[in-house]
């Protein structure tokens, strides 16, 4: 004969849960009732849950704003009450369980929970964080072409690295707002894990851009590794911050992917000219030391060059009928 | 004091002298002289002027090409027309171009035979008095006398130095010698007392080939003259000598001719500099005009030596990176000219192995004159830590074979010390 009542939200997210063993439970905004509700809609003694031997029935008391069946006008006074019923009292909502009402199944632990956890880890917390400002600075200072001191480099260096950091603390206030643990260190573990995997990716790109020639074909693949890696931080940072299916996570992490890239495409085509007299040409160098491939003669180089200019010259048909 | 005098005198009498000459001449010649304008059709108005003469006694008028290019590339939006010394005009139509030269003939209707002028046979000497007729800033025709001084050293194409003003729209207006006979054709001018003409043979060869057979299109009779013209040249390149000149530790070719000029600067005076650049670029003076912002038949070679000073080989290449994407081509022209450059790019060591190179090769086509291209070449040396040396040409409105064998030639003559 036991009772659970938990007060939900609109949203339907759990505020406060209460279990009676009791046959009678008062519910209203007095001090005297079973279960008291802030709600300035509500009165003192609202509505009354009751057994009556069978089964459980409510009982409104003559409340001002009444009490109704889920979000509906349906007045819920009288009502025979089954496990998972909603009841809207004035601006609040409560939902009605018996015991052995069915819950979903169990999640398993993902087997990264410890690597994760890892990464929240105070030390390499801060070794990430310092080894991507530590990155960033490192950049500025090669693309520099005056002489830099170190304030020149700590100043964009740290700048970047807070303005990286907005998207953790972001994910973290929403699950935090919705209910969740905000879980905000492993979400800057995470990320920043993540921003430096971008690093690294990016010297591959290069690497490998440096290392092939055009003849190359498969170098649109490089093109995948950020979105790959973008996919990844992004279902971590749901799986971290919000209680999710597998499938909406994985939906979840596919459409933010989908907004960070799709959205840069986009804004790089709507600015991209009809017509441009510039030649667009793979202009990636790196030091000796990275030269592993092997090199053509200028014959092959030549003979590869009659492609192009069959190309060109197709173009140049085509476009003029 | 009394030679002074004399002197005085002599040098009056022969200015009056040139001025009495030039009104003759002028009267003598007015009623062959036109001035030519681009009517641009759909606003009535008159696009761009330049001066003409008669060169027949059916109505064959001279001018130069670029008076009436616009006609010759899109002839569905302008007319062309001339205006007489009586103030007639009427509609011109075009016969045919040399568009290397900058010449054009066009013709109008003549009922009767007409009074014309005389193609000289023979050249100028060197020091004659020349007299340059044309309309210049529609201000009425002129007439300007002025001094032959030779052919332009350094012009592949032939041009005559003159010394006189030749302003702008006496463009296409005869230049001729005492006897009335036509020697050039006034065509740019390099400021001051600076003009240059085109020689009197350009345009008698024009005029016989136009008499034996006149062009079935313009269209293709330009894409014939661009191309014998980009053979010539590039021929004329790939024989002479290539000499190799120093840049750092770098070596590049200089092509021993007259028309490629070559010129330098280096930041050697710059203390705090984080590497040396030292700069050497070599071109040719002229190009040819085909419309608007399209030019051709130009040949640009440009070389970069870098050696690093208080850089770390690492950050001395990620800057020379940045410094190669600023590579623009010479030739501005636009999309209805030209397609849209086309890339590739390798790792290439020339048979010397001196030198290894990441080389990158664009070019894009003609849309109008099949078969030619520009062309675009960037060597970039990825061998030495703390130096390198970038190579760098462009060849306009050439074929496909040309610019292969002056991509091959270029490509070997590069290396290191």
């Amino acid at each position: 004969m036991e009772i659970i009542i938990e007060e939900i939200s609109r949203g339907h997210k759990l505020i406060g849960r209460h279990k009676f063993a009791q046959s009678h439970v008062n519910i209203g905004r007095g001090y005297h009732s079973d279960i008291i509700l802030a709600d300035p809609h509500i009165c003192a003694e609202h509505l009354a849950i009751e057994h009556d031997g069978e089964c459980w029935r409510i009982v409104d008391k003559d409340s001002i704003n009444g009490s109704y069946l889920d979000e509906g006008k349906k007045p819920a006074n009288g009502h025979i009450i089954r496990s998972g019923d909603v009841i809207t009292l004035g601006k609040s909502q409560i939902r009605v369980i018996f015991p052995y009402h069915p819950v979903e199944a169990s999640i398993t632990l993902s087997p990264f929970e410890s690597l994760i956890n890892l990464m929240r880890n105070p030390a390499v917390l801060v070794a990430n964080i310092a080894l991507f400002a530590f990155l960033t600075g490192w950049v500025f200072f090669l693309n520099n072409a005056k002489e830099v001191n170190f304030t020149q480099l700590f100043v964009p260096a740290i700048g970047l690295t807070l303005m990286f950091a907005i998207w953790p603390a972001m994910v973290a206030l929403v699950s935090h707002l919705t209910k969740h643990d905000a879980r905000i260190f492993t979400q800057l573990g995470i990320c920043f894990v993540f921003y430096n995997l971008t690093w690294v990716s990016d010297f591959f790109e290069s690497l490998v851009r440096f290392n092939t020639s055009s003849q190359f074909s498969m170098i649109a693949l490089l093109n995948l590794l950020p979105i790959v890696l973008a996919f990844c931080l992004f279902w971590l940072n749901c799986y971290v911050g919000f209680h999710m299916s597998s499938k909406r996570r994985t939906i979840s992490a596919a459409g933010l992917t989908l907004l960070l890239f799709g959205g840069t495409f986009l804004v790089q085509y709507s600015k991209k000219p009809d017509f441009t007299v510039k030649p667009r040409f793979n202009s990636t160098i790196m030091t000796p030391s990275f030269m592993f491939a092997k090199s053509s003669s200028v014959d092959e180089f030549i003979t590869n060059s009659s492609k192009l200019f069959n190309k060109v010259s197709q173009e140049a048909k085509q476009k003029k009928q | 004091m009394k030679g002074l005098v004399s002197l005085m005198f002599i040098l009056m009498s022969s200015v009056s002298y040139a001025t009495e000459q030039a009104e003759i001449i002028f009267k003598k010649l007015a009623p062959s002289l036109y001035q030519i304008r681009l009517i641009d059709i759909a606003s009535g108005e008159k696009s761009s002027i330049g001066s003409g003469f008669q060169i027949s006694s059916d109505g064959l008028i001279a001018t130069n090409y670029h008076v009436i290019s616009g006609y010759a590339r899109h002839p569905e939006k302008y007319k062309i027309e001339y205006l007489d010394n009586q103030g007639n005009k009427a509609l011109l139509t075009l016969k045919s171009v040399d568009v290397i030269n900058d010449l054009a003939l066009v013709k109008r209707e003549a009922s009767e035979e007409m009074p014309f002028f005389s193609i000289s046979t023979t050249r100028p000497t060197k020091g004659e008095e020349l007299f340059s007729l044309g309309n210049p800033h529609d201000l009425g025709m002129i007439v300007v006398p002025g001094t032959y001084n030779g052919l332009k050293k350094e012009s592949f194409n032939d041009r005559i130095h003159f010394t006189g003003s030749v302003n702008s729209g006496m463009s296409g207006g005869p230049v001729v010698n005492k006897a009335t006979k036509v020697v050039g054709i006034n065509v740019a001018t390099s400021g001051n007392q600076i003009g240059f003409l085109v020689p009197h043979e350009k345009l008698s060869a024009l005029f016989t080939r136009y008499k034996q057979s006149p062009p079935e299109s313009i269209k293709q009779q330009m894409t014939e003259q661009l191309n014998n013209n980009q053979e010539k040249l590039i021929s004329s390149l790939l024989s002479a000598e290539w000499q190799i000149k120093k840049l750092g530790d770098g070596r590049f070719p200089t092509i021993d001719v007259p028309f490629i000029r070559c010129w330098g600067e280096s930041n050697a005076d710059k203390k705090e500099a984080l590497m040396m650049v030292a700069v050497a670029n070599c071109s040719l003076d002229e190009n040819t005009y085909i419309s608007g912002n399209f030019f051709t038949s130009s040949v640009e070679m440009d070389f970069q030596y870098l050696q690093a000073k208080k850089l770390s080989d690492t950050k001395f290449y990620q800057l020379f990176q940045r410094r190669l994407t600023r590579v623009m081509p010479g030739n501005k022209a636009g999309k209805d000219d030209v397609t849209e450059f086309k890339c590739q790019h390798d790792i290439v060591m020339p048979t010397k192995q001196n030198i290894n190179n990441k080389a990158v090769f664009c070019t894009r086509a003609y849309k109008d004159f099949a078969n030619l291209y520009d062309v675009l070449y960037l060597g970039i040396s990825i061998d030495k830590h703390e130096q390198a040396l970038l190579s760098h040409f462009t060849l306009a409105g050439v074929s496909q074979q040309s610019s292969q064998a002056f991509t091959k030639q270029f490509m070997e003559s590069v290396s290191w010390k």
